[in-house]
């Protein structure tokens, strides 16, 4: 239930560094900002995390067009799965292949 | 005391009367003196050598040839005693083919130039062998000096310098051009009519050593087709320096993410390093990094992130790196950014972005 809540807020944080115009956000110091939320997310516990990562997808429905896939790819964009996966060569295996099949689909 | 001085004084004349030399070393208020055995049995006065009568040591010498008193009257004597060159070259002469009496030093006679004498034959003949010798061996250095300078030297530095002389030639032989044969013919005349033997032999050798020069095909050859490969060389394409303009960059947060990012080499606190970006349109716009190093601008990832915006910030580093003709650097904290951020790249299809790992 926590996880979902910050999960939320975490959204509209991306959402707006995202998408707000360049005009009124310096484009350089919006990725800046969200290196810095994403070295955030890296220190998180493990477990919480994974409960995270996992919100992200319940609460992506909420949102819609560009903002909806956005949320949902909050975690590939952040590499929370191979954060969660450190130590397991097997696992990281596959999300390096996905990644590839993902970037071959662009 | 008296006596004593006398009898010094008596000695040093018997040595002189003996040895032609003074006890001294010869040198006297730092100027040198030579001893001169030639004299003139008519008046007594000093000759060059090989006139007059020898009273130098052994007193062997051969009858002089011609009278001194036409030596010095020959008209042209004076003007070849007043050449500095000519006394220059003499005293180069190693000591075996000068006169014996003239290598010994003694007191008692001026302090003459030695010159050349037209009068003789002899003399004038080994001038002019030397002068060959001279010529030919001018040739030979100035041969040495240009291989030396063509093979150690910056090909267009080599190419600027013969340029140059080439066009010092031209421009002579174009001076040359315009003026009437006649004129030309008469001063060739009057050069030589007042060339001493050491001239005309420096003019011969000259001829001779560049014939020589010419005739061999490799030497000449090699050294023309070289100079003439050096002009078609690829110019060493230079670039200016990465115009680096600065931009104030506050972004009002203490997290490890901006410390990192503000540790970059090159940059400054509160400031970051831009290039300009030229659009399709026209117009401009900075693209941040973080820091510069040498030519090489540097952007820290303390997350590599595949996000849309990450993306085409990355595409606008790639841009402008390539506009300026540059080289971009990525530095992340980690071995597992750096892999990530190769990834990327490589997605994106960005060459011209390296990444190394520099910990924070």
């Amino acid at each position: 239930m926590i996880a979902t809540q910050i999960a939320r807020i975490i959204a509209n944080f991306i959402l707006f560094l995202e998408l707000t115009d360049d005009e009124i956000l310096d484009s350089d110091a919006a990725v800046e900002m969200m290196e810095d939320v994403g070295a955030g997310l890296d220190a998180l516990d493990k477990g919480f995390l994974r409960e995270l990562v996992d919100a992200f997808a319940v609460i992506a429905p909420e949102y819609s067009g560009e903002s909806q896939d956005l949320v949902r790819d909050i975690p590939y964009g952040f590499y929370l799965e191979e954060t969660l996966a450190e130590g397991d060569p097997a696992r990281l295996a596959e999300l390096g292949a996905l990644r590839e099949a993902r970037a071959a689909k662009l | 005391m008296t006596q004593a001085s006398r009898d010094k004084q008596q000695s040093v004349f018997s040595q002189w009367l003996r040895t032609g030399r003074l006890p001294s070393d010869g040198i006297f208020d730092g100027v040198e003196r030579k001893f001169n055995p030639w004299h003139d049995p008519a008046d007594g006065q000093f000759a060059f050598a090989g006139t007059g009568r020898y009273y130098g040591a052994g007193m062997a010498k051969p009858v002089p040839r011609a009278p001194a008193r036409l030596a010095r009257a020959h008209p042209q004597e004076s003007q070849i005693r007043s050449q500095p060159k000519a006394v220059t070259s003499r005293a180069k002469q190693p000591a075996s083919t000068a006169e014996p009496s003239e290598a010994h030093g003694a007191a008692g006679g001026r302090a003459k130039p030695v010159a050349a004498r037209l009068g003789d034959q002899r003399n004038a003949a080994a001038e002019f062998v030397g002068g060959v010798g001279e010529g030919i061996y001018g040739v030979g250095k100035n041969t040495v000096v240009a291989l030396h300078s063509a093979l150690t030297t910056n090909p267009v530095t080599t190419v600027r310098n013969a340029s140059l002389g080439i066009a010092s030639r031209i421009d002579d032989a174009l001076a040359a051009e315009n003026i009437p044969a006649r004129v030309q013919v008469a001063r060739a005349a009057d050069a030589i009519a007042n060339a001493s033997p050491r001239e005309i032999g420096q003019a011969t050798g000259s001829v001779v050593g560049n014939t020589a020069l010419a005739v061999l095909p490799s030497a000449a050859l090699g050294k023309v087709s070289a100079l003439r490969r050096l002009p078609e060389a690829p110019p060493r394409v230079s670039y200016d320096p990465p115009e680096i303009g600065w931009v104030k960059e506050n972004l009002g947060r203490d997290t490890p993410a901006k410390r990192y990012n503000d540790a970059a080499t090159g940059g400054r606190p509160g400031q970051a390093p831009t290039l300009m970006r030229t659009m399709s349109d026209g117009s401009k716009r900075p693209v941040k990094f973080d820091g510069i190093q040498g030519e090489y601008v540097i952007d820290r990832k303390f997350k590599v992130m595949t996000l849309p915006r990450a993306r085409a910030q990355l595409l606008r580093q790639s841009d402008v790196l390539a506009q300026h003709r540059l080289i971009g650097t990525w530095e992340v904290p980690t071995e597992k950014q750096r892999i990530a951020a190769l990834e990327l790249l490589k997605e994106m299809k960005v060459t011209n972005i390296k990444v190394r790992v520099v910990k924070p």
